[in-house]
């Protein structure tokens, strides 16, 4: 039993990072180089979220990191800025993970959106006192509020896709500790 | 609650203190980069020339996939196009006909003016392998790089129209920046009016064009080729043709075809030959780097000589230009 249950989140940690080349592949396809498009919301950000509310212990800080700054490699944003910003909002909600348990799906949505809100702020603060040249605010907006928007979308998919759910109160973990 | 009670505070503190080190460490990789970003620059595109060759075989059956929904698309609608193809073809007679007498009259107009093209100006070929297809950036990355010879900076062309030029080289691959991309900036002239202009991206399909000198000559029409100002790409490629924007704001609209770059050229530029001395041009060439040289070794002879002819050189020619 607990052989299983540790196995299943080696399968998450994998899962997650296997989530994350599909959507590099998916950005680095030709189709996807059309100028003027919308763009497209921040997948990592949002599944992140929503799996360290839910199981903090599937996505371990270090290797949110890592796929973080492949990411910013790979998609030429500037290299670190980004893959801090989002560390640092993570483990914010993952310090409050235990309090999420009891907030309705709505309440847990404003959190996340206040947050995620926090991470494009601070980004374009730092972009700007660095003198990094930026895309067009409206962009960004467009960006921040899909991002925002697609959260219950995944959140649902995660739960009747993936079967990830809030542990219920009284639930025990690997080693019999309470959740 | 004190601490020693508590082992589970212990592991809250250690792994605060990891999360720290984390944030803090890619904090430094931004600063890093901003500070010295060549450097960094060179290390992500070795990270790219690692991974995308690697990850070409998942790219192509996907990018063909989507390519024959783009074709099948186009199907739908063959009656209308091929309508509008029988239509263009006519036209395209009369142009063929002028396009021939043309090219007959200008031959013979270089040949009496015994013009020489610049022979240096070939190209090498790649294949696009992919994109980093974020609204943010736009670039594709072609699978020719320094082992071909390539060098940054260089233009990119496809058949009809310039595409953006080279910005980042690995051994086996190389980044081109195209021209839509909010980074990009290429000194143009707008004919026939001959306007200089900088054509600036801002990810828009459409480019911008800022800075020219008299916006009442340009018309929504005008064919926009590349000035050649500021060394960077050979003059007259041609870039595409003026359009307004809803916004009045006057834009181009790109010859080379964005939505299926598969093959690019890369012109190899030369840099251009720099005079910046006034004598280096008169003087002959055997004279010249002896006047440069501090003192020339005793026991070289010729040399010697070399020095003691020079200057006599030098004062002929300065009185011959003070006679002229």
């Amino acid at each position: 039993m607990a052989e299983r249950v540790r196995r299943q989140i080696y399968v998450w940690r994998a899962g997650l990072a296997g989530f994350v080349v599909l959507v590099l592949l998916w950005r680095l396809l030709p189709p996807a180089a059309e100028a003027g498009r919308w763009p497209a919301p921040d997948w990592l950000l949002v599944v992140a979220c929503a799996v360290v509310l839910r199981r903090p212990e599937f996505l371990p800080a270090g290797l949110l990191a890592a796929l973080v700054l492949a990411e910013d490699l790979l998609l030429m944003r500037p290299p670190g800025l980004w893959a801090a910003l989002v560390l640092g909002g993570v483990e914010f909600l993952r310090g409050r993970a235990a309090f999420s348990r009891e907030l309705s799906v709505l309440t847990e949505w404003v959190m996340v959106a206040v947050v995620i809100v926090m991470i494009f702020l601070a980004n374009q603060l730092v972009l700007v006192l660095f003198f990094v040249p930026q895309p067009a605010v409206w962009m960004t907006g467009i960006h921040l509020a899909g991002t925002i928007a697609v959260y219950p979308v995944v959140v649902m998919a995660l739960r009747y896709g993936a079967g990830l759910r809030k542990p219920a109160t009284g639930e025990l973990d690997v080693m019999g500790q309470k959740l | 609650m004190s601490r020693d009670q508590d082992p589970q505070d212990y592991a809250r503190q250690a792994r605060r203190l990891l999360v720290g080190v984390l944030i803090v460490a890619l904090l430094g990789v931004f600063v890093v980069w901003r500070i010295d970003s060549p450097r960094v620059e060179r290390l992500r595109m070795a990270v790219i020339d690692r991974v995308v060759p690697g990850v070409d075989w998942a790219l192509v059956p996907v990018a063909r996939m989507a390519t024959m929904l783009r074709d099948f698309q186009s199907y739908a609608r063959v009656y209308e196009q091929n309508n509008e193809l029988r239509r263009e073809l006519q036209q395209m007679k009369s142009w063929r006909e002028a396009a021939i007498q043309l090219e007959q009259q200008n031959a013979r107009l270089l040949d009496l003016n015994k013009v020489r093209i610049d022979p240096q100006l070939t190209h090498v070929t790649g294949v696009v392998l992919a994109d980093s297809g974020s609204p943010f950036r736009q670039s594709v990355l072609l699978n020719v790089g320094a082992r071909d010879g390539i060098r940054d900076g260089w233009a990119v062309m496809d058949g009809l129209g310039l595409v953006g030029r080279i910005a980042g080289l690995g051994t086996q691959a190389a980044r081109v920046l195209l021209l839509t991309d909010a980074a990009s900036r290429v000194p143009v002239t707008l004919q026939p009016s001959d306007q200089r202009a900088v054509l600036a991206g801002d990810n828009a399909p459409f480019p911008a064009l800022d800075f020219i000198e008299a916006p009442d000559l340009v018309r929504p029409g005008d064919r926009v080729v590349s000035s050649g100002d500021g060394g960077v790409f050979p003059a007259g490629l041609l870039v595409g043709t003026v359009v307004q924007g809803t916004d009045r704001r006057l834009r181009v609209s790109l010859a080379a075809d964005y939505r299926r770059l598969e093959f690019l050229r890369v012109l190899r530029s030369h840099d251009a030959p720099v005079v910046d001395g006034a004598g280096g041009l008169i003087l002959s060439p055997a004279a010249s780097p002896a006047m440069t040289e501090p003192a020339p070794a005793p026991n070289s002879v010729s040399e010697e000589k070399a020095a003691i002819a020079a200057p006599d050189a030098l004062d002929l020619v300065r009185a011959e230009a003070q006679d002229g």
